[in-house]
């Protein structure tokens, strides 16, 4: 997955730059509908941010550039290469590439607050919850917590976030600067971390002597940061041209937010349907269901069932978790939920692809590709892939919309 | 097996937990694996084995499948966290990390599958699922496809 194409790689440097563009909206006005604002915010599919002269490389990845500034000034940096992932929720900025010093959440007690996120592959990553206004487009979140990942000057992980995994905290592991998390929920854990008794091992408390896992109120958890916008806050879309078969060097989108708030984000062409509780619904293969699939933009490829379920060879040890068939084959599966306007009636919709050679793509020149596929036992993960040549619109959970209330996808 | 289900508190005893083990271990492993996880425990008796099923507080399902000889041969998980798989693979885990291949980029999913063991993470942040076994321990007569 990694080439050396660096020839092309445009370099966009980390600057800190005084956005002062002031506060937005009427301050004095009664009436409590803001004014509409840019909502289009530019998102690029290409080769990476840049380590060491080199493009990281890796294949499928959407970026997005993310302004972020001390909460309430004009103290400001604008930071490339994020990674637009619409399978978590909040902003997490390697810390390696943050120049500023935001201020950190504390608990009652005055200890800061830490979160720790683990991903299926036993990787994770580990570090401060702190503070920040967060601009993209012409859309500001007010002092939005966030995760800065992977500071020297912190505790080290705990035992029971690393959980024995690899840590992803540097831009070389992670292939990008951070990420920006705008799923389906508003905060990346909920009610389960503000109980009491048991929380999971996501936030901890982090006096001198250790950190220890802790409870935090939902308020006060990573958040969405779409759904802290003063307005087109109840969802958003993303938009990705088609590519061609062989693959392109780079794809330019926009990630458009607020769902039928403005003119550019009406839901026409378009049908919805609800997810679980769990953000996941139903995709029919050959005549079986598969109730854990999902729809993620920071998968990069379209993993589904294994290889003898598929017939697709697996690819060999370089590419490991790749299909990697002799000649490019196509499928078509059904996805299907309940209309979030009606649950009783279900959508559904026929999703046709195809999976090309794993290590042919990545032995091109390109970087885009909508038939990069592996294995996901037992379950469908519409990666990237599944989001070029769409419009595909994410329904924040309860957050009203034409669509009806999200949780939902609609394409 | 009189009861079809047998439900068993949480034990509250801070017991030490040195003889630690899931997968491949013996069926006390998996009561220590109850009181790591903060949980509640009940075994459901099936054909040829045992399953604990092990909930915690967030809803995320743990089962352990036990053979008549009272050694774990499975392990799934299912839920909105996902639990310490250095725990619930026990032995296990250093053959799972070095199976892993370390991809940037992507990181979803895992699929390993050595000569005995094979493992399978999928999901994403509030819904991870994922099962574990080793195959030269399924009783006779059982599959793979139990551990679900």
């Amino acid at each position: 997955m990694r080439r050396g194409m660096a020839a092309a790689a445009v370099v966009l440097t980390l600057s800190l730059a005084g956005c002062g563009d002031g506060t937005s909206g009427s301050s004095s006005e009664t009436t409590s509908t803001p004014p509409p604002v840019n909502n289009v915010q530019p998102v690029i599919v290409d080769a990476g941010p840049v380590i060491s002269g080199q493009p990281a490389g890796n294949a499928n990845v959407l970026f997005t550039t993310v302004t972020i500034c001390m909460p309430g000034t004009a103290t400001c940096q604008t930071i490339d290469h994020v990674t637009v992932d619409t399978g978590s929720t909040g902003l997490r900025i390697l810390a390696s590439q943050l120049t500023l010093s935001l201020p950190g959440s504390m608990n009652a007690n005055g200890q800061p607050i830490a979160n720790c996120i683990q991903f299926a592959d036993n990787t994770y990553q580990w570090g401060p919850v702190q503070k920040a206004d967060i601009k993209m487009a012409g859309e500001v979140a007010s002092s939005v917590p966030i995760q800065v990942v992977g500071p020297s000057n912190f505790p080290a992980a705990p035992t029971d976030c690393t959980a024995g995994g690899t840590p992803v905290q540097t831009v070389s592991d992670l292939g990008a600067n951070g990420i920006l998390g705008v799923g389906l929920f508003r905060q990346d854990c909920g009610p389960a971390c503000a109980s009491a008794t048991s929380p999971p091992a996501i936030y901890y408390s982090c006096p001198a002597s250790a950190c220890s896992i802790t409870s935090v109120s939902v308020a006060e958890q990573l958040q969405n940061p779409v759904s802290m916008f003063p307005q087109d806050n109840n969802g958003l879309a993303i938009t990705l041209p088609q590519v061609p078969a062989g693959g392109a060097v780079s794809v330019s989108g926009t990630l458009i937010f607020g769902v039928g708030t403005q003119a550019n984000n009406t839901l026409s062409g378009v049908q919805a349907q609800a997810t679980d509780r769990f953000g996941n619904f139903t995709t029919t293969f050959n005549g079986v269901r598969y109730s854990s699939s999902f729809i993620d933009s920071g998968s990069n490829g379209l993993f589904f069932l294994d290889s003898a379920t598929t017939g697709l060879p697996d690819c060999a040890r370089q590419e490991a978790g790749f299909y990697c068939p002799g000649s490019t084959t196509g499928f078509s599966a059904i996805n299907s939920g309940p209309n979030p306007n009606i649950s009783t009636t279900t959508v559904s919709t026929n999703i046709a692809f195809a999976i090309a050679n794993a290590a042919t793509l990545f032995n091109s020149p390109s970087y885009a590709f909508n038939n990069l596929g592996g294995s996901n036992p037992g379950a469908f993960d519409w990666g990237l892939p599944f989001f070029f040549g769409r419009t595909v619109f994410i329904g924040i959970e309860g957050r009203s919309s034409p669509a009806g209330m999200g949780p939902y996808w609609a394409y | 097996m009189i009861q079809r289900t047998l439900v068993v508190s949480a034990a509250l005893l801070a017991v030490a937990l040195s003889g630690f083990a899931a997968l491949g271990g013996s069926e006390e492993s998996v009561i220590s694996d109850q009181i790591r996880l903060q949980a509640s425990r009940k075994v459901v008796p099936e054909h040829g084995y045992r399953v604990h099923e092990i909930t915690r507080e967030d809803g995320t399902l743990i089962k352990e499948y036990v053979s008549f000889e009272g050694k774990v041969f499975g392990v799934s998980w299912k839920g909105p966290t996902l639990p310490d798989l250095s725990q619930l693979l026990g032995s296990n885990f250093a053959e799972f990390r070095n199976g892993l291949h370390p991809q940037a980029g992507r990181r979803k999913a895992a699929v390993v599958r050595t000569g005995d063991l094979v493992v399978e993470s999928s999901g994403h942040m509030r819904a991870f699922e994922g099962r574990a076994y080793l195959t030269s321990m399924l009783p006779a007569g059982v599959t793979q496809d139990v551990v679900q």
